[in-house]
């Protein structure tokens, strides 16, 4: 059975107007700033540079934790944990990053442990953690805000302890080359970005587990009788975020190539929230978009840096987003998506024809 | 003709009506509260932990935490939540910091322009989230964000406070003491009530009224239990919804004055996270996410509760403040683990 | 005091592409009950809700009590004297019983609000309805029937003068149906006028004066009770011959069928006890008894929603363990839940997702159905159980009730079961989905497949039912054969040693 094209509810979904809002803002800034778009390739570093490049490279934290979070919002729960993930993931990187201090005073190009463990240690520890969220979500029924809330609360602490409270940082290329690397012309950061966002789409499209994300998020007791193993799925979403803020938190520490645990993620989790917002996944739980949410973060991502871009003093960011954000928000709620949808369906119908019964 | 089903007549004993299952909350966080303190008490009593002082000074430090409180209980119960409180409070230390010392503004006013300016974010928060239908979480998200940027907008750096008015009111002590021989003695180590405690007390006790006792309250607890029937019994949910998180908006800009009587400056960054101590104290306290429960006595206990483990840190002197959070973290773990029990076991009394 | 107290000409009202009710009347006298009755989709629900200020109707008066009134809210329509009593029943479960009767109008003493004479005053209401209860305990201690109860001291202490009942009997079982009529009964001396609205046309028959049809919009007529006959009735109703509706017949059972489930001596002290049974191959077993009795109980301990403390389950001839659904969807069983809103929609995903979610389940999530295996599939179920949607990309929340039983149905049918367990199938839908899904389980059966069958309509029970169980207090109370039943026969046994309630 083939669909007509249905425009009312294009213009009735969320992700329509979160890419309305982008390309709106896009538009404007390159009005304003005619050399907003370009782009130009430097021979030298073999890479790109230009605003659109810097917004897709900064975004790049953000839109990781983000995917695991639209399964978490999908299932009807938030993590807030994320951002303390990211301290820690940061703080066992570097720890594991320490040298022969007898073999060598000075940070440099060598490490003791291998690099894999470097690697795999933070993201090991994080899926941990995500599971533990998980755990009690899904064994002891408690509410995801509270359950993340623990983790969240004394993640950094864990963090400052792994480091004994001191910052650490390191000279060692390979891990430099995570956070300030390139690779086919781009920032590293944009490729794993793009790695993540399609081994997350084919898991969860390509799979059922998409669709089992969806059925438990809109009824979970339905989605038991009918067989799902519910718990299993909370777990596995959790997980995936913990692994996802590990990988952020790699690349985060990697650009500045030492761990902050006190500002390390911090407000990670609220903007990755409200990245799944945007693009269009309902806090309440059930249907999702991994490419909403994508674009949600570039919305936030965007946002920042036109703010910087147009000189505006970097104290008023926050303000700005939050204005930015609010119309948004405003424009994707329910009563003004239908009075849009509406107001086309009356003038469908002027003209001849009821777009849809 | 009458029918007395046998099922479901109960007598009513007195220890039923002690043991209501809906005070259990706060019995489980008076016990726990006891217990930690009485650890406190038997490792640092020598130190001074058990003196009136000491918690008297709970009071004052917590008081910011606690007016904040108060107003988020009666979000909560409605259903809600409300992420701005922290930020809230932050913008108002930066106006009265800023428009003391830039502006040369009686301080008075400057506070007064605060509460205003607090219940007035909180009525258009309360406004989108009834009207629009945003969920609350993204709404009150979108006001802290914007909340602490226009902190940020005031000022970068922190302002420090030097103000007649500040300081007296920051000062204002009421020393206690006993008849001894004869004569007013003050008590060692010497116990004080500040202005802090006071605002933190009468919020509590105003608090505690306006749910137990006025139309309004109710209201709010119906609105928990069912917005959709509260509506259909003809409630005004909308006026009280947008009134609800008006109150906590005033709330917050009071928690905010209260703080800046504590630490006498204005900070951008100030009680950054704060909003969430102030949800985990409520919830602690035994007020349910999901909305319909909770007792504001509840959540002064909550408050105490959480404040309870920084104190004991402090006294305990050598650890560093991570592990403070790390207990926190475990608090707040055990306290849930706790709720969930009682919750399943009175289900399941119920069940039966 | 005019005898007519609610009178409405003429309502209209248009949504989007289809006209909910054109020119629609009905009134109400003081004292009376009138039943409104019609299939789902019919007007029922929409002209309540123009009567109560939920919609603003196109075109039509509404008079109360001589006046013209437009409620323009469900406040409002309270404040004129309109209340309605929900199947859902409307009240805040955390309040409680005396609070709920009295919140938004709560009696004051020096600005606060007077806590004793609430309790007081409750109290003595519930007592005039014959239910005397501790009125300070939560509204969620206490069954849907007696918080029925409570919402109609609601409405009685309001002053109401119309009293709407939305399919109020639904989830009653017998002796709390009495209790309620006995209670409308009273209100109807009192001068109150009652609107009825149900699907259970037998008690249509046992309350209502009068009695008005709707169909698809459009007023059929207006009946006197006592001088109309069930099958005229539902002809009105669904203007289709009632007898070529239910021309249904036993599945016909083939000699030496092996047994297929099997359980012996299960039970969970306080809600089933030691309970025995064996299914054939191709037969349908039907459950009787009154709500509570313990037939969804069974019927959970058989699917694996819950674990029996003893005994042993079989699945032909071999031991089961089932920990969880998935074990028994696994055995080729499944179970189609009574509560199809909390069990059983996922109102957000389309037909076509609900419809194959328990087969994918059963695969696992990393074995998906390719797209064409699930239209397919869809496709077919949409077909065989004339699902009314546009297509299988509809979402499933947006559908009728009927058609939504009939999603959830599908689903379990997909998953080709060897055992199928269907627990009140066509509760709270119309009389032509009914009897689809009567025959359709008839048609089930006839290819082999082992059905238990659980509804409170007695006549389903009898008319598919090769052998019947009745179930009474959590325990087995007889087991009949389906042939040779009749209603008065299960009923003596549903009876036989009731509970100690005066009736």
């Amino acid at each position: 059975m083939k669909r007509k094209f249905d425009w009312d509810s294009v213009v009735r979904s969320k992700i329509f107007w979160a890419v309305v809002a982008e390309v709106v803002i896009l538009l404007v800034s390159e009005i304003l700033k005619p050399d907003f778009f370009r782009i130009e390739y430097k021979p030298e570093t073999g890479m790109l540079y230009g605003v659109l490049i810097d917004i897709l490279n900064r975004s790049a934290e953000i839109t990781i934790i983000a995917m695991g979070m639209t399964l978490v919002i999908a299932l009807g729960g938030t993590d807030l944990s994320v951002g303390a993930l990211v301290a820690v993931s940061g703080a066992m990187a570097l720890k594991f990053l320490r040298w022969d201090v007898t073999q060598y005073p000075t940070p440099g190009d060598y490490t003791i442990m291998p690099f894999y463990l470097v690697i795999l240690a933070p993201l090991a520890v994080c899926t941990l953690m995500g599971a533990f969220n998980g755990l009690l979500i899904a064994k002891l029924g408690m509410q995801p805000i509270i359950a993340t809330l623990i983790l969240m609360v004394a993640g950094r602490g864990i963090a400052q302890i792994t480091t004994n409270g001191k910052q650490f940082t390191t000279m060692y290329t390979p891990f430099q080359v995570i956070g300030q690397g390139h690779l086919l012309a781009l920032p590293m950061p944009i490729i794993i970005t793009a790695v993540v966002v399609l081994c997350v789409a084919l898991f969860t499209r390509k799979t059922s587990f998409g669709m089992f994300v969806e059925s438990v998020g809109v009824n979970p007791s339905a989605s038991r009788v009918s067989g799902l193993q519910s718990d299993k799925i909370i777990l596995i979403a959790f997980m995936i975020t913990g692994f996802l803020s590990g990988i952020s938190g790699l690349i985060y520490s990697s650009r500045i190539s030492s761990c902050d645990s006190n500002n390390a993620g911090i407000n990670n989790e609220m903007n990755a929230i409200l990245a799944v917002v945007i693009g269009g996944t309902s806090m309440s739980g059930g249907k999702f978009s991994l490419a909403g949410t994508v674009i949600g973060s570039l919305i936030i991502q965007t946002i920042v840096t036109l703010v910087y871009f147009f000189g505006v003093v970097s104290e008023a960011i926050m303000a700005f987003e939050a204005m930015i954000i609010a119309v948004v928000i405003v424009l994707q709620s329910e009563p003004v998506r239908k009075a849009f949808a509406s107001r086309r369906r009356r003038g469908a119908a002027a003209t001849g024809g009821a777009v849809r019964a | 003709m009458r029918f007395v089903l046998n099922a479901d007549v109960k007598r009513q004993s007195l220890g039923v009506r002690i043991f209501n299952p809906k005070y259990i909350m706060v019995y489980a966080t008076l016990g726990v509260f006891f217990v930690i303190y009485l650890f406190g008490a038997i490792m640092y009593g020598d130190r001074g932990f058990t003196s009136l002082r000491t918690i008297l000074l709970m009071f004052s430090d917590n008081a910011y935490v606690g007016v904040s409180a108060v107003g988020m209980t009666m979000v909560l119960i409605t259903g809600g939540i409300d992420l701005s409180v922290a930020a809230v409070a932050s913008l108002t230390g930066m106006f009265i910091a800023y428009g003391t010392t830039k502006l040369g503004i009686d301080p008075l006013w400057c506070m007064l322009f605060s509460l205003a300016v607090g219940t007035g974010l909180g009525l258009v928060m309360g406004a989108a989230i009834h009207y629009l239908n945003v969920p609350p979480f993204i709404t009150t998200l979108t006001g802290m964000f914007l909340a602490r940027g226009v902190c940020s907008l005031i000022s970068r750096e922190s302002i420090s406070i030097d103000n007649p008015t500040i300081d007296a009111l920051a000062g204002w002590k009421w020393i206690l003491t006993y008849y001894k021989d004869g004569q007013w003695v003050k008590i060692k180590p010497m116990a004080y009530i500040n202005l802090s405690v006071i605002v933190f007390i009468a919020m509590i006790l105003i608090g505690m009224y306006v749910l137990q006792r006025t139309r309004f309250g109710r209201n709010v607890y119906a609105i928990g239990g069912s917005e959709q029937s509260a509506k259909l019994m003809g409630l005004p949910v909308g006026r009280t919804k947008i009134a609800v998180y008006a109150i906590n908006g005033f709330c917050s800009a009071l928690a905010g004055i209260v703080y800046v009587l504590y630490v006498k400056s204005g900070w951008n960054l100030a009680l950054s996270g704060g909003e969430l101590d102030v949800i985990s104290s409520a919830v602690i306290g035994g007020v349910m996410l999901t909305g319909g429960v909770g007792y504001m006595l509840g959540t002064m206990f909550g408050v105490m509760l959480k404040a309870t483990i920084p104190s004991l840190i402090t006294f305990e002197g050598s650890l560093s403040s991570w592990w403070g959070k790390i207990a926190t973290g475990a608090l707040l773990l055990l306290f849930i683990v706790i709720q969930r029990a009682v919750v399943t076991y009175t289900d399941r009394k119920k069940a039966a | 005091m005019r005898d007519v107290v609610l009178d409405m000409k003429g309502i209209s009202i248009q949504f989007p592409g289809v006209k909910a009710l054109d020119n629609v009347d009905f009134s109400l006298k003081r004292g009376e009950v009138h039943a409104l009755l019609g299939e789902n989709g019919a007007g029922k629900s929409t002209l309540i809700k123009c009567l109560t200020g939920v919609h603003h109707m196109d075109s039509g008066t509404i008079t109360l009590d001589g006046e013209e009134i437009k409620p323009s809210s469900p406040q409002a329509a309270i404040g004129m004297g309109i209340s309605t009593v929900f199947q859902e029943v409307n009240l805040c479960p955390n309040l409680t019983v005396a609070e709920n009767i009295f919140i938004g109008r709560q009696p004051m003493k020096h600005r606060q609000i007077n806590w004793k004479a609430i309790n007081q005053r409750s109290a003595e209401l519930m007592e005039h309805m014959g239910t005397s209860i501790d009125v300070t305990k939560p509204l969620s201690y206490y069954s849907i029937a007696i918080q029925q109860m409570v919402s109609i001291a609601r409405a009685v202490d309001i002053q109401a003068k119309v009293l709407i009942l939305d399919e109020p009997t639904s989830s009653l079982d017998e002796h709390e149906v009495r209790r309620l009529f006995k209670v409308v009964r009273d209100l109807k001396a009192r001068g109150l006028g009652i609107i009825f609205i149900t699907h259970f046309l037998d008690q249509v028959f046992e309350i209502s004066d009068q009695i008005t049809v709707l169909r698809n919009g459009k007023l059929v007529g207006k009946y006197d009770a006592a001088q109309i006959t069930k099958l005229e009735l539902v002809t009105y109703m669904i203007g289709k011959d009632m007898n070529q509706i239910f021309n249904l017949k036993r599945a016909e059972q083939k000699p030496g069928a092996p047994v297929k489930l099997e359980a012996e001596h299960i039970g969970i002290p306080g809600k089933v006890e030691d309970i025995s049974l064996a299914v054939k191959q191709g037969e349908l077993m039907g459950f009787a008894g009154l709500l509570g009795s313990g037939r969804t109980e069974t019927a959970e301990m058989l699917f694996g929603v819950t674990r029996p403390l003893h005994g042993t389950i079989k699945m032909d001839g071999k031991a089961l363990s089932l920990k969880t659904p998935l074990n028994a969807i696994n055995q080729k069983m499944a179970f189609c839940p009574e509560d199809r809103k909390r069990d059983g929609v996922i109102g957000d995903l389309s037909v076509r997702e609900n419809i194959c979610l328990a087969v994918q389940a059963k695969r696992g999530f990393l074995k998906p159905m390719p797209p064409r295996e699930q239209q397919e599939l869809a496709d077919k179920y949409i077909r065989l159980l004339s699902i009314a949607t546009p297509d299988a990309e509809k979402k499933v929340g947006e559908l009728s009730g009927g058609n939504q039983q009939k999603v959830i149905v599908a689903r379990w049918m997909a998953t080709n079961p060897d055992v199928l367990i269907l627990d009140e199938p066509t509760r709270g839908i119309d009389v032509g989905a009914k009897a689809e899904i009567q025959r359709l389980m008839l048609e089930m059966c006839e290819n082999g497949m082992a059905v238990i069958f659980i509804s409170s309509e007695l006549d389903e029970i009898i008319r598919c039912s090769n052998r019947i169980i009745v179930m009474r207090d959590g325990a087995k109370a007889a087991e009949l054969d389906g042939e040779n039943c009749r209603q008065s026969d299960i009923l003596a046994i549903i009876a036989n040693e009731s509970s100690e309630v005066s009736a």
